[in-house]
């Protein structure tokens, strides 16, 4: 893979995260191909099973976002950190793996707190110099997320 | 016209059934006897039948009166329930929340017992007690523990407590048809939220609060037959919701629940609150279950569970998982308002903020948005407590200048 490439993918990952930082779901929706699936998933050892959270494609995250300002929600913003570990070219494009903190800050103090961490599993559609998010399983490690919140990581 | 202190602190123009006095939510003191006089003579929810399926899998469990213990199928594949503490040196036997243990051996020592409760093993036992004290003397406290309502593994750290169908009565009637298949727990999580646990309860007891969800305003309280859903109270303090047909489709992405519950109407949707912080919530294609666990007056840890049947199809299973994700779940839009809600709540009543009384005096004939299910909930905490909710203290009047801790 050439250099370029990899600093496109590594930036397709980062303005991910400050599109829904910013809750602006349309760039974030920008960033992402017309069969693009949205997951979290994480690993209950209480239950011994794996589970979903949350599961969409464009279309459901499309309803998502549509839908999110009509909610009463939590308005502390989010910050969302990520690191691209590894890039693997595949033959459906490429296979990213980031790790992910996810920052609270309450808006009556600016107190900052680690929400949750876990990790980007990404597929990449690389078509030319142009790279979309195909698929994003948000692997959680952290399950215990308080009162919860709307916007996805 | 705002009000002054005086009038801010006059009992509420309603009969004493019909508020609360706010220091239940946050003294300490109510605090530690709702442990004793509520939640050890209750029947508690540890856990699903489905969590531990074979001999020997265990599940651990914190009992909302602080007792830590160890649910266990054993080598005869009945349910029982123990102290999670050595009876040697009061060490914690098991660590992991789920597991598969032949032997429940103390790390300390290495105390062993078997699935039964008795010990089996105590490292050098002759050496250092010779005739004085032998495994007979070492067994494991056993507390009540029956599978029932949906396989669910009740709980009862009292001895001499009723049977479960007794504490239970007829609340569970209206659930019983839809609980005869074998179900299984596919979601788990744990909300840790600072509030009261009963504002929890008092949440999943009333319907009025349907304002602050979008999704119940859509597809619940603007179709027809909402305002008809009653609500039935049981002895102990249980209460019941009737049920509706529930629009999904109405709801921007949605569409009507195809998988739905078997023997369960089109969109049904009933709730059993069971005292005292226990919610059965079966809605079109999933059973939610919440237990409360206090950790204190003004701290709580949500368990929810959601549910589906053991013979689903795996299509069958993604679109239960998918339903119970749009409106619970962490990311789900009913659940993070609805803890939203109580989060608030207790902000707003924490100790010294001079929150006075809690008003449950909505009357619509026992209908949706009537409050009669927490005025229940508060005759039954009233009598087991021996303090009257809306004068916690009996003062017989509100105290001019509230002492606060």
């Amino acid at each position: 893979m050439k250099t370029e490439q990899r600093q496109a993918i590594e930036e397709l990952v980062y303005r991910s995260c400050l599109a829904l930082d910013a809750k602006d779901y349309k760039a974030f929706l920008e960033l992402c191909d017309p069969e693009f699936r949205y997951t979290i998933s994480t690993y209950s050892p209480e239950i011994r099973r794996e589970m979903v959270w949350l599961d969409h494609d464009r279309k459901g995250m499309e309803a998502l976002f549509t839908n999110l300002p009509r909610h009463n929600s939590d308005h502390s913003p989010l910050s969302r950190h990520a690191t691209v570990y590894t890039v693997e070219e595949k033959a459906a494009g490429a296979e990213v793996v980031s790790a992910l903190q996810v920052f609270k800050t309450q808006l009556d103090g600016g107190a900052t707190e680690l929400f949750a961490v876990g990790r980007f599993h990404d597929t990449v559609k690389l078509d030319g110099a142009s790279v979309k998010l195909k698929k994003r399983l948000v692997r959680l490690e952290t399950r215990l997320l308080g009162y919860g919140y709307h916007i996805p990581f | 016209m705002a009000k002054s202190a005086a009038e801010w602190s006059a009992p509420p123009k309603f009969p004493q059934t019909h508020y609360v006095d706010s220091r239940v939510y946050t003294d300490e003191v109510i605090f530690e006897e709702e442990k004793e006089r509520l939640f050890k003579p209750s029947w508690i929810i540890a856990c699903h039948e489905s969590e531990m399926a074979a001999p020997y899998d265990y599940r651990l469990f914190n009992h909302p009166a602080g007792v830590p213990l160890i649910v266990i199928r054993g080598d005869d594949n009945k349910v029982r329930a123990f102290y999670n503490i050595c009876p040697h040196r009061g060490n914690t036997i098991l660590y992991d929340p789920a597991g598969n243990a032949k032997r429940l051996t103390c790390i300390f020592h290495q105390w062993s017992f078997d699935s039964r409760g008795n010990c089996v093993d105590i490292s050098r036992a002759e050496q250092g007690y010779q005739e004085r004290f032998c495994k007979e003397d070492a067994a494991m406290r056993e507390v009540k523990c029956e599978v029932a309502y949906g396989g669910f593994v009740w709980v009862n750290l009292t001895d001499d407590c009723a049977p479960l169908r007794q504490f239970i009565g007829g609340a569970m009637d209206i659930l019983e048809p839809y609980m005869q298949q074998p179900m299984e727990v596919f979601h788990y999580h744990k909300a840790r939220v600072r509030t009261n646990f009963k504002l929890w309860h008092d949440t999943n007891s009333e319907f009025y609060h349907d304002f602050l969800h979008y999704f119940n305003r859509i597809t619940g309280m603007m179709q027809p037959g909402y305002f008809d859903r009653k609500y039935t109270g049981f002895p102990h303090g249980h209460a019941t919701v009737g049920s509706m047909q529930i629009q999904y489709d109405k709801y921007d992405g949605s569409k009507e629940r195809a998988v739905g519950w078997p023997g369960l109407a089109r969109g049904g949707w009933y709730m059993v609150d069971v005292f005292p912080g226990m919610t059965y919530n079966l809605r079109t294609s999933v059973l939610r279950i919440d237990t409360a666990i206090p950790l204190g007056p003004n701290e709580v840890i949500i368990e929810f569970r959601g549910l589906g049947l053991k013979a689903d199809t795996e299509e069958e299973r993604r679109q239960r998982i998918f339903d119970h994700n749009m409106i619970w779940g962490p990311f789900g839009r009913n659940l993070h308002e609805d803890l939203l809600g109580v989060h608030g709540q207790g902000r707003a009543m924490r100790s010294g903020t001079d929150s006075r009384w809690v008003l449950q005096g909505r009357e619509e004939g026992s209908t949706i948005h009537d409050e009669i299910g927490m005025r229940h909930y508060y005759a039954e905490w009233s009598k087991l407590m021996g303090r009257p909710a809306y004068d916690p203290y009996q003062e017989g009047k509100p105290d001019p200048v509230r002492v606060v801790a």
